[in-house]
């Protein structure tokens, strides 16, 4: 007896983002990346279509970060980030680069905002990817640094980040003026992620330069939150809710890296196997997750976690149709 | 005991008061009422008032005084005791004022038949004699015509000296709550009988003497609720509770205002107060308890259950009403703890519940309590939307009395206000507070989540984030600067966010869309000043044709005139109360995800407010 293959039909599909500008368009970068489009579920070719596949994003930071000793060992040198976005790049495969500009933290090495600039700058000299860019978390310094980094890059069609509801409107400015787009990011909560879309595209910002963050957590550590409020936005996309449809970044490197399980000695657990696998399991598994939720752009931090990953979405990708 | 002498200024009002008083209950002795939101917990700043000498109190706290205010003498009341003679000066601000309480218009109910409670009946006894030896009471049974009727044991205490006194002709004053006639009072000669209709709120009483042979209203009358002074809502009422001898206060303040308005009701009237037989009291579930003197304190706790949902009738003399003593007294039924006999006489009066069409009942308060239904069906919910609405829980918020703005223009980030009775502004009362909202989005000086956009001249860094000045001091005689915070803004967001919250989770649950609501009916003292377009710009009511909405005023008070007029009236309350199915909404997770949703000006879903959105569309 033949199997009925059931379908759902969608009224409306994924929002596209298109990240960094070629030559032609005004931009220095040598490959451009799309993502979302999507007019059904993750990896159901059977019913819909997934026109573009999800991208890895490879994290990196302007000053040496204090990470797990060994993902700074499978990093190879940190200590120049131009040189790690190259390896990033040519070595470990990264489809794109997530710049995260700690330094610039008034708490911490407090760069300048001119030697952050720089330090964008020289990465968009030494690799051809599109990147995104954050501030260090600290908002005013991140409301100009942001600013002067949207000025800098100006015509790039960069990924820029973050807005948050409570400080969204001078990056959004920023974004509007030199061309780029944006990070909206919410705290895992499906309302206030609309609710900023809807404030940032009420500013003039068209929707499909915006780039959902629904805050990631890491397995272990509530990923279920994340799951859940990732597959209810792709269904209200797919329902017609355009300030749901934009694609979406998950910090995947940042949260995993940060759980107990990455980080603790086998002295302290034995039972808990060698930490160069576990740390680098428990960033893929969240990030293999998340992308069967639907998450389009997975921010990870180590080269093999990159790899796995890869391999996923290839399998992934895979046409099932029936 | 060593006394001291309070004198209040400007009014020079004094009073003598042990050592030790506290200065919030010597104004109150010396005739000057203070606002007290917080209960004397020192937090709420309401009571703030200027003393001289300091040293003649001792001062158990400050709360959130500035240096400058304790500089320029400033104390809070609440938080001193009276160790010696002091001179007080009690800011407008800080006073209680008449309130503004809406009064029942005049006219009949006639939805229901004519059919009170009440009757007089007049008997021309035979005179007993050795031969026709029955007694007083049998022989007054034996010439009343109709069902048997029972009579309290005050009233035969007083029967054997009427009877003679009156010389065989009696009259008694009957009542029937539908379980047969009962003799509430017996008279020489010849009596009349009233009735009394109490709407017995948070905030504020109200009552009408109702001459039921007509159905007339002779007088109504509204004041504070003397509870006030114990906190601004139902929550630290019930806190008040555990205190010692904390109940009693509650009662003793309810029972004491009603009976003050008693007193002022009964004079209008030229009557006498005995002749108040039958009271029909309308509460919510918290202040039928706190009435009757019964300990509210689960209703507070989860599960929140109530003591009881029908209760009466009692004799009023157990209340310490001072009317006839064996008037008795009913409490409409309530239905949960935070649904109460005040939304059954809602219903009653809107008569939701006889109705072909879908119809949603919203009482707006501290407790935003609605019900939609129609003939075939009723479902209740309450939600907290917290004191925001009655002026509490803001900087500069305040209760609708005079001086306190109700409505506020705002062009190129300038306001204007107009205030109740035209007085210099106080503070802006919750009617105020929503058009400020409304006008704040419209210049563009908030956005859609209550931040403040941009620079303007009114606004300036406080505190807590930045605030808006609506008035400055000086401006039409106003006392100090009224500021309307970013603190403010999410507080009413929150408070609005929840009522429409409550309203979407009873349609969801009921699988009804907003459209499917033929009528809109809004209840209470909030709603008669309520600017619905206002309130729909910022999303407290649904974006619904306007010819929908319907004000029915003081709906307690109706409903409660509406029982001692009509059995029929009384008997369908309870079957009301029966037949309200009460939703819960603290179960499950519908409502915090409503809730959320509706925290952003007019609502995350703007698809939800059509007439709204299309309206700023065009003015772009």
């Amino acid at each position: 007896m033949a199997v009925e293959i059931l379908k759902d039909r969608y009224g409306s599909k994924v929002g596209t983002l298109t990240i960094g500008n070629g030559p032609a368009e005004g931009g220095t970068r040598t490959s451009v990346i799309t993502v979302g489009g999507e007019g059904t579920l993750p990896a159901y070719h059977f019913e819909g279509e997934l026109p573009h596949r999800p991208v890895i994003a490879m994290e990196i930071t302007d000053v040496a970060p204090d990470w797990n000793p060994t993902l700074l060992e499978a990093l190879g040198d940190v200590g120049s980030t131009t040189a790690w976005a190259k390896r990033c790049v040519e070595e470990f495969g990264a489809d794109m680069l997530y710049l995260s500009l700690i330094g610039a933290n008034p708490e911490g090495a407090n760069r300048p905002v001119s030697s952050c600039v720089a330090t964008v700058k020289e990465v968009l000299a030494e690799v051809g990817v599109p990147l995104a860019i954050v501030g260090c978390g600290d908002e005013e310094k991140d409301n100009e640094l942001m600013q002067a980094v949207a000025e800098a890059t100006a015509g790039e069609n960069l990924l820029l980040g973050v807005a948050e509801q409570e400080n969204y409107k001078t990056l959004t400015a920023a974004c509007i003026v030199h061309g780029h787009s944006i990070i909206a990011k919410s705290p895992i909560d499906i309302n206030m992620c609309k609710q900023l879309n809807i404030m940032i595209t009420e500013m003039n910002l068209p929707p499909e330069r915006i780039c959902i963050d629904p805050t990631t957590a890491a397995l272990g550590y509530g990923l279920e939150y994340s799951y859940s409020i990732i597959e209810r936005a792709r269904l209200g996309a797919l329902q017609g809710d355009k300030m749901l449809a934009m694609p979406m970044i998950a910090t995947v490197g940042h949260e995993a890296w940060r759980s107990k399980e990455a980080n603790v000695s086998p002295a302290e657990f034995p039972g808990w196997g060698l930490q160069e696998t576990r740390g680098v399991l428990w960033e893929a598994v969240t990030a293999a997750a998340l992308l069967q939720a639907g998450a389009h752009i997975l921010v990870v931090r180590h080269p093999q976690s990159a790899e796995l990953l890869r391999n996923h979405i290839d399998q992934l990708m895979v046409a099932n149709a029936y | 005991m060593e006394l001291c002498t309070v004198t209040i200024m400007p009014d020079g009002a004094r009073a003598q008061v042990p050592r030790e008083t506290s200065l919030f209950d010597a104004c109150a002795q010396a005739g000057v009422e203070i606002k007290g939101a917080c209960g004397g917990g020192g937090v709420c700043n309401q009571c703030l008032v200027k003393v001289s000498p300091r040293r003649a109190l001792r001062i158990e706290g400050a709360g959130s005084l500035r240096p400058e205010q304790i500089e320029a003498g400033y104390v809070l009341a609440c938080k001193c005791r009276v160790i010696d003679d002091v001179v007080v000066e009690v800011p407008s601000a800080s006073r209680v004022l008449a309130h503004r309480v809406l009064m029942e218009d005049e006219g009949n109910l006639k939805a229901y038949p004519f059919a009170p409670i009440l009757s007089v009946g007049e008997c021309q006894l035979t005179p007993p004699s050795l031969l026709d030896n029955a007694s007083d009471w049998d022989r007054v049974k034996a010439q009343l015509e109709g069902d048997e009727p029972k009579a309290s044991l005050g009233v035969i205490r007083n029967l054997p000296g009427a009877l003679r006194e009156g010389n065989w002709q009696v009259s008694l004053s009957m009542i029937d709550w539908g379980d047969g006639p009962k003799v509430v009072r017996v008279e020489p000669g010849s009596t009349r009988t009233f009735g009394l209709a109490v709407d017995v709120g948070t905030t504020t009483i109200a009552l009408s003497l109702v001459e039921v042979e007509t159905g007339k209203i002779l007088a109504t009358r509204g004041s504070y609720n003397r509870q006030g002074r114990y906190g601004d809502d139902v929550i630290s009422r019930i806190i008040h509770c555990s205190q010692p001898g904390g109940l009693e206060d509650l009662q003793r303040a309810v029972v004491g205002t009603i009976n003050a308005l008693i007193d002022e009701v009964v004079d209008a009237a030229e009557i006498s107060r005995e002749w108040i037989d039958g009271v029909v009291v309308s509460a919510n579930t918290t202040m039928s308890h706190l009435f009757a003197g019964i300990d509210p304190s689960y209703i507070r706790l989860e599960p929140y259950i109530p003591a009881f949902t029908e209760l009466g009738p009692f004799e009023a003399k157990e209340l310490g009403l001072k009317v006839n003593p064996q008037a008795e007294v009913y409490l409409l039924p309530s239905v949960a703890s935070y649904v109460g006999g005040d939304v059954v006489a809602g219903v009653l009066v809107s008569r939701l519940h006889q109705g072909d069409e879908l119809s949603l009942f919203v009482d707006i308060g501290t407790n935003g309590e609605m019900v939609l239904g129609s003939r075939d069906f009723l479902v209740a919910c309450a939600c907290s939307a917290g004191p925001a609405f009655e002026g509490s829980g803001i900087t500069c918020g305040m209760r609708a009395m005079e001086g306190a703005i109700e409505k506020v223009a705002i062009i190129d980030g300038e306001p204007q206000v107009q205030t109740i009775g035209g007085k210099p502004p106080v503070g802006i009362c919750g009617s105020g507070l929503i058009d400020c909202l409304a006008k704040l989005q419209d210049g563009g000086i908030i956005d859609r989540t209550g931040h403040f956009v941009g620079d303007w001249e009114r606004l300036r860094p406080s505190a807590e984030g930045r605030e808006f000045v609506l008035v400055r001091a000086g401006e039409g005689g106003c006392q100090g600067d009224i500021v309307i915070t970013e603190g403010d803004i999410k507080n009413l967001i929150r408070a609005k966010g929840a009522v429409y919250a409550g309203m979407r989770t009873l349609l969801k649950a009921l699988e009804l869309d907003v459209d499917a609501i033929d009528r809109v009916i809004i209840a209470g003292g909030f709603g008669q000043y309520l600017n619905v377009e206002d309130a729909i710009k910022i999303g407290l009511l649904p974006d619904i044709p306007r010819s929908k909405y319907e004000f029915l005023g003081n709906t307690s008070l109706k409903g409660a005139r509406a029982a001692l007029l009509s059995r029929e009236a009384l008997a369908e309350a309870s079957r009301v109360a029966a037949s309200l199915t009460y939703m819960e909404l603290s179960a499950g997770n519908t409502f915090m995800d409503e809730f959320i949703s509706a925290c952003f000006l007019p609502h995350t879903d703007l698809s939800l407010f059509p007439s709204v959105i299309g309206k700023e569309v065009l003015a772009r």
